[in-house]
């Protein structure tokens, strides 16, 4: 059985944020963009927005530097998970996330990221675009293939 | 206090003072939100008579009950005043990002009083405010002073003045960001005439629902409600661009400051195909299933390489339409207006009607300085650059419409009005119906989306009933999914006959989007259709955890009508005001010369269903104590 991810179309995201008012709404039981595990990239004046999440790396780089081995990798779900009850604060995994994905709560003193929800995410069901999405990694590959290869024929002409 | 930030922030600018008012439940569970707490804080605080362009007006920003949370479509912040173009109750509604913003800072209101020294802005962070010099931002446009806002302080979301704004043109819009705004009935005037330059929000703080499983609940109901109404998939594609065509069609588009029926060639220059060719992305306001924006590009020609949020209905009515420029020219309109700040509305409707005084002899070419006619782009955008700079003509093109024409013997009967607001696309004389009954009662003037019946037909466009009904059009079962009381559904909808009674389905979709601007949500069809005040009841009782019935919504959503009505009446607004510009009754244009005694009888049952005295449209003294108003 293939492992299931996050995939994002960046070309679909229209920039309503609605996946971070869900996910902080889901993870911390209020709205708002700033504890919300997916963050929206916007630029308003040249008008792109791109969802920025986890990408549960195989070797997390944020787990890597956790002194405390607080961040570990859920081999069953694919999720790379912080364990609160072990976090000292320390923000050292912040410094390391390559995606700027690893996320910090001043008023708890804890990293915060993406766990999938434990394994069905919510931001996946509203996304209404399905610029995010929560399927098999050869399907997500696959998706992707075909896009480029549709853009190399429209641009050669052959489409 | 769950659901509200809880807190409405007041500066005065006069006194350079900053202070806190706390919200009260009682308060906010009368007055909803959004245009609600605007209403209810103008009508209480701001004395009658006063000069609108003076320190003595308020301008108060609203946020809608929703905003900051995923509930489809909550993004939208009400603006008013009293305006500078009607002397009445002045507002204006408008989505993108900026009320998730000021929420996230902590305040359900902004409250803006007084007139600073020198120019300044205020810059609200996470529950701080403060009144900052202005110098580097005057006499810069919208787009530049955004840039050095946000160059200043990290993250913020601006609502702004530009130059016309700042040289008090009466119709100058408040900004919100790039490419939204507020902007009809003059408010970036009052902005101005405060010497208030921008309103610069950032805030990370919390929407904190009372039941957080309810409301995540309700905002996925909502989404594949909205998602079910056939008009979903249209407004996805091509926004409010659906309406260019039919509104073409039934000879109800505004053209050439309204003296005709629609362009032979209107279906080419404006129909859904113009969408495909320069847009391919969509833009959305802050959780949003629609994305009506679109993402425009100019490819050729001479303003090849502008990129814009456009091909919105509006502009190109106004001056597509209105004033006859090709497309390009009409997206060219978009970003001066934009960075003008100026309302694209009036602008287009003040324009097209110097136009046709030229071509009627009444001015001429020496009063302008310069050839003008239809579709000629730069001339156009010339004489709206005079405008903004109050340059010659410009000066008294400023005023707005209806002060212009008292300049100009012979005028009058040219100019295209209500309450001395200039009237968007629809023209009343191709269509008759619910939309356009509701552009005579708007309580800011010519307008027309303060009501709409929430199941419009634009299939059909028979007016064979007269003034007092149009066709309904629709099935039964989709008159049996329309959320409304099903006494006054009976009364509003003769499915036998097919027809809708426009008093009744007027009063109700007034009431409605009055509801919806107070929450803070959209009136795009798709969400007018389906979203009822039943289910916004409960999204308002999940959220704020104060149990509410859909009656006792709709009830405020009447009152703060009525409120607003008050206002205007207090203003000194006459019942004889309420009256299409003249031309409408004379002149028979894409359709058919409007009838004075017809509509007259039409107005006189919707001041009853309103509970209004019959001949003079002044709210009864029972009605009044029905909704708890004592004035």
């Amino acid at each position: 059985m293939s492992v299931k991810v996050l995939f994002i179309d960046y070309r679909k995201c229209v920039g309503c944020a609605t996946c971070e008012m869900i996910c902080s709404l889901v993870n911390e039981g209020v709205c708002t963009p700033s504890l919300s595990r997916i963050r929206v990239v916007r630029n308003e004046k040249n008008n792109y927005s791109v969802p920025i999440t986890c990408a549960f790396c195989d070797k997390p780089p944020c787990a890597g530097v956790c002194p405390v081995t607080a961040i570990v990798k859920n081999r069953e779900t694919g999720a790379v998970e912080v364990r609160n009850d072990l976090c000292i604060g320390c923000r050292q995994c912040v410094q390391a996330c390559p995606f700027g994905h690893m996320s910090f709560d001043v008023s708890k003193g804890v990293a915060f990221k993406c766990d999938l929800c434990g394994g069905d995410p919510e931001c996946v069901k509203f996304c209404w675009t399905k610029a995010i999405q929560f399927i098999p990694l050869d399907m997500a590959l696959d998706s992707k293939r075909r896009t480029v290869a549709e853009r190399f024929l429209e641009e050669s002409g052959v489409i | 206090m769950y659901g509200y930030a809880g807190r409405l922030l007041e500066v005065d600018l006069s006194r350079n003072r900053i202070s806190i008012r706390e919200l009260a439940p009682e308060f906010a569970r009368k007055h909803i939100g959004g245009i609600g707490f605007n209403a209810a804080v103008l009508y209480e605080e701001l004395p009658a008579g006063i000069d609108p362009l003076s320190e003595d007006n308020m301008l108060v920003f609203g946020v809608g009950t929703m905003v900051g949370t995923p509930f489809p479509t909550a993004a939208r912040t009400e603006v008013s005043a009293k305006s500078p173009m009607t002397g009445q109750f002045g507002t204006s509604n408008s989505g993108a990002f900026f009320g998730t913003q000021l929420k996230g800072s902590g305040f359900d209101a902004l409250i803006i009083k007084g007139k600073a020294e020198r120019p300044v802005y205020i810059y609200v962070d996470n529950g701080k405010a403060e009144i900052l010099d202005a110098s580097f931002l005057w006499g810069k446009d919208a787009w530049e002073a955004i840039d050095l806002l946000k160059s200043k302080h990290y993250g913020v979301e601006v609502a702004l003045i530009g130059q016309a704004g700042e040289n008090l043109v009466r119709f100058a819009s408040i900004e919100n960001g790039y490419y939204d705004g507020w902007g009809r009935t003059g408010l970036g005037a009052v902005m101005g005439s405060k010497r208030l330059k921008a309103v610069a929000v950032r805030g990370t703080q919390a929407t904190k629902p009372y039941d957080v499983k309810g409301l995540l609940e309700i905002s996925k109901e909502c989404q594949e409600l909205i998602k079910s109404s056939p008009f979903y998939i249209p407004f996805t594609k091509y926004g409010t661009m659906n309406a260019a065509v039919p509104y073409g069609r039934f000879g109800a588009m505004g053209t050439y400051n309204f003296s005709r029926g629609p362009l032979p060639d209107w279906e080419e220059r404006a129909g859904r195909q113009v969408v495909e060719k320069y847009s391919s992305r969509h833009v959305a306001c802050q959780s949003c299933i629609i994305a009506c924006g679109h993402w425009v590009e100019v490819k050729e020609g001479k303003y090849s390489g502008l990129k814009i949020k456009d091909l919105e209905i509006t502009p190109v009515a106004s001056f597509g339409a209105n004033l006859g420029l090709n497309m390009d020219a009409v997206i060219k309109a978009t970003e001066l207006c934009q960075r003008f700040g100026i309302d694209l509305v009036s602008a287009g409707s003040v324009i097209a009607f110097a136009v046709e005084l030229l071509k009627k002899g009444i001015i001429s070419r020496e009063d302008i300085g310069y050839d003008l006619d239809w579709g000629d782009d730069e001339a156009v955008f010339q004489l709206l650059q005079d405008i903004v700079e109050k340059k010659g003509i410009g000066k008294i093109l400023a005023e707005g419409t209806k002060r212009a024409a008292d300049h100009f013997k012979g005028a009058d009967k040219y100019a295209v009005h209500i309450k001395g607001l200039e009237i968007p696309m629809i023209d009343p004389r191709g269509r008759w119906s619910t939309w356009t009954l509701g552009m005579l009662t708007n309580i800011r003037g010519g307008d027309h989306l303060r009501c709409r019946n929430p199941i419009e037909n634009l299939r059909y466009n028979e007016n064979k009933h007269g003034y007092l009904k149009e066709r309904f059009g629709f099935t039964e079962k989709a008159y049996d999914q329309l959320d409304m009381p099903a006494d006054l559904k009976a009364r509003a909808i003769d499915l036998e006959n097919d027809t809708v009674d426009i008093a009744v389905m007027s009063r109700w979709a007034e009431d409605l989007i009055n509801l919806f601007n107070s929450m803070g949500i959209c009136i795009r069809p798709p969400v007018m259709h389906k979203i009822g005040p039943t289910v916004l009841a409960r999204a308002y009782t999940v959220l704020t955890g104060m149990e509410i019935t859909a009656e006792e919504l709709m009830r405020a959503a009447e009152r703060i009508w009525n409120l607003m009505k008050l206002f205007n009446i207090r203003e000194g607004e006459e019942p004889g005001e309420i009256k299409f510009p003249r031309r409408f009754y004379e002149e028979k244009a894409g359709g058919e010369k409007l009838d004075e005694e017809k509509i007259q009888n039409v107005l006189e049952k919707y001041y009853e269903v309103r509970g209004w005295e019959m001949n003079t449209g002044k709210p009864k003294r029972e009605t009044l104590e029905r909704l708890g108003i004592y004035p």
